[in-house]
């Protein structure tokens, strides 16, 4: 029966758990032969299954073992929006063999939060690479009277906490809202969407709310066809998947925001390692095999190497925490 | 007609050697997946999508979506046979499914239960190739608003799941509703009970609670009378009576209705639409008093439901490029990765694919059918084991299933705390049900609420200024306050019987 055979690979794990862990805790590690044929790396993956920060990382991951020659294991950990996850990695061995995935800015602002008690900070990390920067959309009804972020402004002023836009929990998109509130000091009334771009893009679609904030991949399909209108993008330069359509910085709002994925190590990983492991993914999303494929869910890959990554990741908290009264 | 050629089109690729062979590997998968606690459906389509990588789209996404439904399937197989729900959506059917395994009809609830899956299944597919668009305006409009009085319609039936005592179901309900507040603040963000611990910011899981309540509850009660004497069930016929297909008609007339209706609403889970339709089965019985004790209806209204909800909630993918559920976000990211963007102009672009995926929704039923139908006997043989033997094997499988949720002891402690206390709550005749209602909508009630507060600026008349919203509400009242106009009548409450033998 099925339930016997369980208990028969159990055991078989169990014995090779124990071989494994004899000969992890035999072998010290050297940055000069990583990585060590025999050996497997684990990316532990902070999101659900499927999702597109855990497809980026599979992808990233098929390309890896082809870079490095060994196997690249993906274990997707879940919960308290990452906050599991990351303090997994921050416990591992900083030998290299084990890195995961950071999202910004909402690891910054959960370790930030007291509330919410991390068990880790800016400090337990190695920065290692950035991979995919994916800015915020406003986004309306093509029938909408705002065309522009402006009229769209303009209004909020006129009318306060009048005009719904769609924000998350101390996210990439509350933080696009709150900067274009200071800025700009029109309010909007903040709707708290947390489980996901789709039922916000129904309240959108089905006029329940007057504006999407979220990414470029939830609109494609109806922008394409007609439906909705995206008034910016909040970055520095505009979307490839977005033709024509402006910043937010052209139309004269220095707003930018962005959900950006990268990957970190425990502290303490030798520079060594970093650099090896960096190099290899910066060979991977090079190829255009890489950008193709993230291209195709909506996203453009932007590669940081480690140093870039953690000035990126030192500007951002500065950045929150100077936000941080309004993200209440 | 158009959408009639396209079908045939889209059956012209799906009935090919290859995609019939997909189909069925997906089907026969999503099966395996259903059996086993504590894997869903979510998890297995995205172990599965590295494998599809080199296929085509159509292939590809055929095998996806044929693994999804096929899980609403396989998961009645453990509720009925042990107790344990093998998926979220199956929970209920534990209810009466168990009862009726204990009477020896195990054979029944499940091809009962596979019938209605198919038919509710091939409904919602039938109403996304006819009537896709008007559905569609229909799931629109429901904004948070509409959605909060839909749910508190739904929590409104809880008086309907009272066993002996309303009063007692009222305190299960409010128990449900509290540790629903468990985890995260949806809104504003602070950890609520979660003593510290990060495992609790997700709320506690839904998954352990359930398997504790009823699988683990169930074996220690149990366990208080010698197993030696225990004998589970006699084996008897797997061919439902013609009485049982007369009794499960109407349920699963309404099964498909009611699964495919809330299916198209994004973010209720098709663990809502099976309760749902459990109520709602009650509430039309003659005999509510029987639910509990083994009622075909109470097995083949919400396992019609689910799989109807699994099929319908694909509508606002196709229609709107929505993913209404973690799974379907799954099947949708398996399309981009393709180069297909889920969405109107699905249909304008890439017609083969959209029509050969539609049709393959009607062959993946018919596979699973004829693939579960006789796995049924097969089954059915597990209940030959000694109980003292099987126990055992069902709780190793109830640990596994509780572990594999998430990969954390952590819910494991979860599922052994919710037998114990499942366990005394039986002992004091307090009913189950209501807790499990509450624990599926507490959260979505919570957060629609709010964000429809948010909406008004804290306005209370919102509920008011939408019609769908304002009716909602009053068919909720209503529910809420009929029994009490009994007891003005009768002079005592009259509540819908003993419900609780699970």
């Amino acid at each position: 029966m099925v339930e016997h055979r369980i208990s028969v690979w159990g055991r078989i794990v169990l014995l090779a758990g124990c071989v494994l862990a004899f000969v992890v805790g035999l072998s010290p590690a050297w940055a000069a032969d990583y990585p060590q044929k025999g050996k497997s790396i684990q990316l532990i993956v902070g999101n659900a299954a499927g999702g597109p920060t855990d497809l980026g990382a599979r992808i990233l991951a098929t390309g890896l073992e082809k870079e490095l020659g060994i196997p690249v294991v993906v274990v997707n950990k879940t919960g308290a929006n990452g906050q599991i996850q990351l303090t997994q990695v921050a416990l591992s061995k900083p030998d290299g063999y084990t890195f995961g995935t950071v999202n910004f800015p909402v690891t910054i602002t959960g370790y930030l939060d007291p509330t919410r008690k991390a068990a880790y900070n800016r400090k337990s990390f190695e920065p290692l690479a950035m991979h995919v920067v994916d800015p915020n959309i406003f986004a309306v009804l093509t029938k909408s009277p705002y065309k522009t972020v402006k009229d769209l402004v303009e209004a909020a002023k006129a009318k306060p906490k009048t005009i719904t836009v769609s924000s998350g929990m101390r996210n990439d998109e509350q933080i696009g809202i709150v900067q274009l509130e200071k800025m700009t000091g029109a309010q909007f009334a903040q709707v708290s969407f947390t489980q996901g771009t789709a039922p916000s893009l129904v309240a959108l679609l089905g006029g329940k709310i007057d504006v999407h904030c979220g990414h470029a991949a939830d609109v494609l399909g109806h922008v394409k066809s007609g439906d909705v209108r995206v008034l910016g993008v909040m970055d520095d330069e505009e979307s490839p998947f977005l033709p024509g359509v402006k910043t937010f910085e052209a139309q004269g709002y220095k707003d930018y925001s962005a959900s950006s994925r990268g990957y970190l190590l425990p502290a303490g990983t030798p520079k060594e390692i970093v650099n090896i492991l960096s190099g290899a993914m910066k060979k991977v999303m090079a190829t255009e095999e890489h950008k193709k494929k993230m291209a195709e869910m909506g996203l453009s890959v932007r590669y940081m190497d480690a140093a870039r990554l953690g000035k990126f990741w030192d500007e951002t908290e500065a950045m929150v925490k100077e936000l941080e009264p309004m993200l209440k | 007609m158009d959408v009639i050629q396209n079908l045939l089109m889209g059956f012209s690729i799906a009935l090919t050697a290859q995609n019939l062979l997909l189909a069925f590997i997906g089907s026969l998968l999503g099966t395996l997946i259903g059996v086993l606690p504590g894997i869903g459906p979510a998890a297995g389509c995205a172990m599965l999508i590295p494998l599809t990588f080199q296929m085509g789209p159509t292939g590809a996404i055929i095998m996806l979506t044929s693994l999804f439904y096929g899980t609403q399937y396989g998961g009645t197989v453990t509720s009925v046979l042990m107790n344990v729900p093998g998926e979220a959506s199956s929970a209920i059917t534990c209810l009466d499914g168990y009862a009726m395994a204990k009477q020896g009809r195990a054979g029944v609830a499940l091809s009962i239960a596979a019938i209605g899956s198919f038919i509710g299944g091939t409904f919602a597919t039938i109403a996304l190739v006819f009537a896709a668009g008007p559905l569609t305006r229909w799931a629109l409009e429901f904004g948070p608003v509409e959605f909060f009085a839909l749910i508190m319609l739904g929590i409104s039936m809880l008086t309907g799941l009272a066993g002996k005592s309303v009063i007692k179901a009222l305190m299960m309900g409010i128990f449900g509703l509290a540790l629903a507040m468990i985890g995260i603040d949806p809104i504003r963000g602070a950890p609520r009970f979660t003593f510290g611990r990060v495992e609790l910011m997700d709320g506690i899981g839904f998954v352990p609670v359930i398997m504790g309540l009823f699988g683990l509850a169930e074996i220690l009660e149990n366990a208080e009378r010698p197993f030696a004497q225990m004998v589970l069930a006699r084996m008897s016929t797997l061919i439902p009576t013609r009485q049982d297909i007369r009794d499960s008609v109407g349920p699963i007339l309404r099964g498909s209705f009611i699964g495919t209706a809330l299916g198209l609403v994004p973010g209720i889970t098709n663990s809502a639409s099976s309760f749902l339709a459990y109520v709602a089965e009650k509430k039309a019985s003659k005999h509510p008093e029987l639910f509990g004790t083994g009622m075909i209806a109470g097995v083949a209204g919400p396992e019609t439901a689910n799989n109807a909800h699994a099929n319908g909630a694909l509508i606002p993918l196709f229609t709107l490029g929505i993913p209404s559920s973690p799974t379907i976000a799954v099947i949708m990211g398996a399309f981009m990765m393709h180069g297909l963007i889920p969405g109107p102009l699905l249909f304008k672009e890439h017609a083969d694919v959209a029509w050969g995926v539609i049709a393959s929704f009607y062959v993946g039923n018919v596979i699973l059918l004829i693939l579960n139908l006789p796995l049924i006997g097969i089954w059915v043989q597990i209940l030959k084991i000694p109980y003292g033997i099987l126990c055992g094997i069902i709780m190793a499988f109830m640990i596994l299933g509780a572990y594999s949720v998430s990969n954390s002891a952590f819910d494991v402690a979860v599922m052994t705390l919710f037998g114990l206390v499942g366990y005394l709550l039986r002992k004091f005749d307090f009913p189950l049900a209501p807790v499990v209602l509450t624990l599926i909508l507490g959260p979505l009630m919570e957060r629609s609420l709010r964000q429809s507060l948010e909406i008004s600026q804290g306005s209370f008349g919102i509920f008011f200024s939408s019609p769908i919203a304002a009716v909602l509400l009053v068919l909720a009242v209503l529910f809420l306050i009929a029994p009490a106009f009994k007891f003005f009548r009768k002079g005592k409450v009259v509540m819908s019987g003993d419900a609780e033998a699970a």
